[in-house]
């Protein structure tokens, strides 16, 4: 079945009858800038013609904090505290790339100690914007139960997150060579290199079973609720060509029927020891990217569990200079983070800021194939498309 | 460009190198030059044939992951200059392609000269590239002809200027200066070595 055909059946499935008698005058509608389905400040400019968008235009910019440029006046130490509020749903996973695309540019590589610990962290905090996803996307689509269930879950991984890095949201935790000595620690924690807080292991394996938990539970809540399902299914259908030319990545992606993982083919951290499932969907519609994300999730929890169980002993930092200076170069690091593929271009002039950063973000690109995808959408279906998309106007605008 | 750029060779035979090297994509872009640097492929090849190599490459690379460019330039308003040899003052433009299965990617760039920055849309190549060329225009001033929407998206409307040029100011340090302008830290007497020094790869620096 074609996407154009389901279009057709949601269509005649649809509550909203268009007469075609009746005429109707086109308007525009504004939603947003502060709406808060926007996740931040997105303004739509909607041209409508009774029920349905004859076209869309997302207005950004909103939120533009010109990271691009700060970065040019930073060292590369100090980078990592501006680049991990891009997404601040997954904070700790913007700074992976970066890090590692200055450490390929230095010549050093970070310890396995380091690089499991990253990899950890960076499958929680995909866990977490997994679950913010599944709780904010039924919120918007009127039911509000969910959000409880997974921000009760979420907040153990908060608090393992908060043990180990010191911050909820802006761990800023990795350092060039390796990651930092866990908070709190101090001069005799860092010789010790006692990282991981006590009773880290044993509490993250308790939070992935309560995480397995709340996956079932959001399965039959959310996925398995008949009103989600009319709402989502066939709505939004995205068709992989379209997404791939538009760089949409990530669980987008995925839902679309590509089965892409940046973390299977590169090798930005050591996940080729892992075993998991790159998760697809059939239909590329908004019930597919809900159902990708929640399979996701279970996936991740595979990772961590296996990592946890694996984690080598040994230094948290490898060797690098008293002042960081990289030398000349170009590099393109990208990772999978939990929006998409997020990915930073170095060019370094030898000194100790880099010469210019281009940052990838994944919700730039996801987001703007959104007039294509609402195009001829009913007004209803405009805020589950969005939605259905998992932005974050930080990761947009930058 | 620090890095030494291999020439392509001319009129070389079809398979040219193995799938998925430098060489392979250089080909079949048409490119002038490469280089590999650091796991980064960089294919460069001449404004006039921008679009026709982007077509060349999508059949093979059809996801656009992202277009931007760089000031190359010699005085820099803010920030550090490039050490070592000058470099050549220009526009670079680049684009990021890759595929969707085995994980092959290119950067594509392409040189504008200060005077002339004009450039052909990608977006009938590539949908993706639309918002990004936007973006590029904001930032550096460069205009895409043939872009069928070019308006600004970030920056507001009636914004002078193109905030990442090297040449433009960084206003907020015009106005306070930076608190931690002591560029480096003395480094600690000998034997004092342990609680004083910095975190190493930490604080180094300015804080």
């Amino acid at each position: 079945m074609t996407g154009d055909e389901r279009a057709l059946r949601a269509m005649a499935r649809s509550e909203v009858a268009v007469s075609v008698e009746l005429q109707t005058q086109e308007m525009t509608l504004n939603i947003g800038p502060q709406h808060p389905s926007t996740h931040g400040v997105l303004r739509l400019v909607a041209t409508v013609a009774g029920e349905r968008v004859q076209k869309l235009e997302p207005v950004v910019g909103y939120m533009h904090r010109g990271y691009e440029k700060l970065a040019e006046v930073r060292t590369y130490t100090q980078i990592t505290a501006l680049i991990n509020r891009i997404d601040w749903i997954s904070g700790f996973a913007n700074e992976v790339p970066f890090v590692v695309a200055a450490e390929r540019l230095m010549g050093i590589e970070a310890p396995p100690r380091a690089q499991f610990i990253r990899l950890i962290l960076s499958e929680l905090f995909r866990i977490s914007n997994h679950l913010v996803f599944l709780c904010s996307f039924p919120a918007e689509l009127g039911a509000p139960t969910p959000l409880m269930y997974a921000m009760r879950e979420r907040e153990r991984l908060m608090d393992l997150i908060e043990g180990v890095t010191g911050g909820r949201f802006h761990p800023n935790f990795n350092r060039l060579g390796g990651v930092r000595p866990a908070a709190g620690g101090g001069a005799q924690q860092r010789k010790r290199s006692q990282d991981l807080p006590a009773g880290f292991i044993t509490g993250a394996h308790r939070a992935m079973a309560a995480v397995r938990g709340v996956c079932d539970d959001l399965e039959n809540l959310v996925l398995g609720n008949e009103i989600v399902q009319r709402r989502t299914v066939g709505v939004g259908v995205l068709p992989a060509a379209r997404a791939v030319e538009y760089g949409v990545s990530g669980p987008n992606l995925r839902a679309s029927g590509v089965a892409f993982d940046l973390r299977k083919v590169d090798d930005y951290l050591p996940y080729h020891l892992f075993d998991f499932d790159v998760v697809v969907g059939q239909n590329g519609d908004a019930y597919d990217r809900a159902r990708v994300r929640l399979e996701e999730i279970r996936q991740a929890v595979r990772i961590v569990e296996q990592a946890l169980d694996s984690l080598p002993p040994g230094p948290l930092q490898a060797k690098v200079p008293r002042v960081i200076k990289v030398p000349r170069g170009e590099c393109y690091v990208r990772a999978e983070n939990p929006k998409g593929e997020m990915g930073y271009h170095i060019v370094s002039g030898g000194g100790r800021r880099p010469y210019r950063v281009k940052i990838r973000s994944a919700s730039f690109s996801n987001l703007s194939v959104l007039p294509w995808l609402l195009e001829g959408a009913l007004i209803p279906d405009i805020i589950a498309i969005l939605g259905s998309l998992d932005f974050v106007l930080g990761d947009v605008d930058r | 460009m620090s890095e030494p750029e291999t020439p392509a060779p001319e009129s070389a035979p079809a398979p040219e190198g193995r799938a998925g090297s430098a060489a392979h994509w250089a080909q079949l872009a048409g490119a002038a030059a490469w280089s590999d640097d650091f796991r980064t492929i960089k294919l460069r090849v001449p404004r006039e044939r921008w679009v026709e190599a982007h077509r060349a490459l999508k059949e093979h690379l059809p996801f656009f992951s992202w277009l931007s460019a760089i000031d190359w330039s010699t005085e820099v308003a803010v920030g550090d200059p490039v050490e070592g040899e000058p470099v050549e003052e220009r526009y670079e433009v680049l684009t990021r392609l890759a595929d969707v299965s085995v994980g092959e990617a290119v950067l594509v760039s392409t040189d504008l000269p200060r005077d002339d920055l004009r450039l052909d849309s990608l977006a009938d190549v590539y949908g993706g590239a639309d918002w990004h060329e936007r973006e590029a225009a904001d930032m550096f001033g460069i205009t895409f002809t043939g872009h069928p929407n070019p308006v600004k998206i970030y920056l507001p409307d009636g914004f002078e200027g193109h905030p990442l040029r090297k040449s433009y100011p960084l206003l907020s340090r015009e106005v306070k200066p930076w608190p931690g302008a002591v560029e480096v830290k003395p480094l600690p007497a000998a034997g004092g070595e342990g609680q004083a020094g910095p975190e190493p790869g930490g604080e180094g620096g300015e804080a």
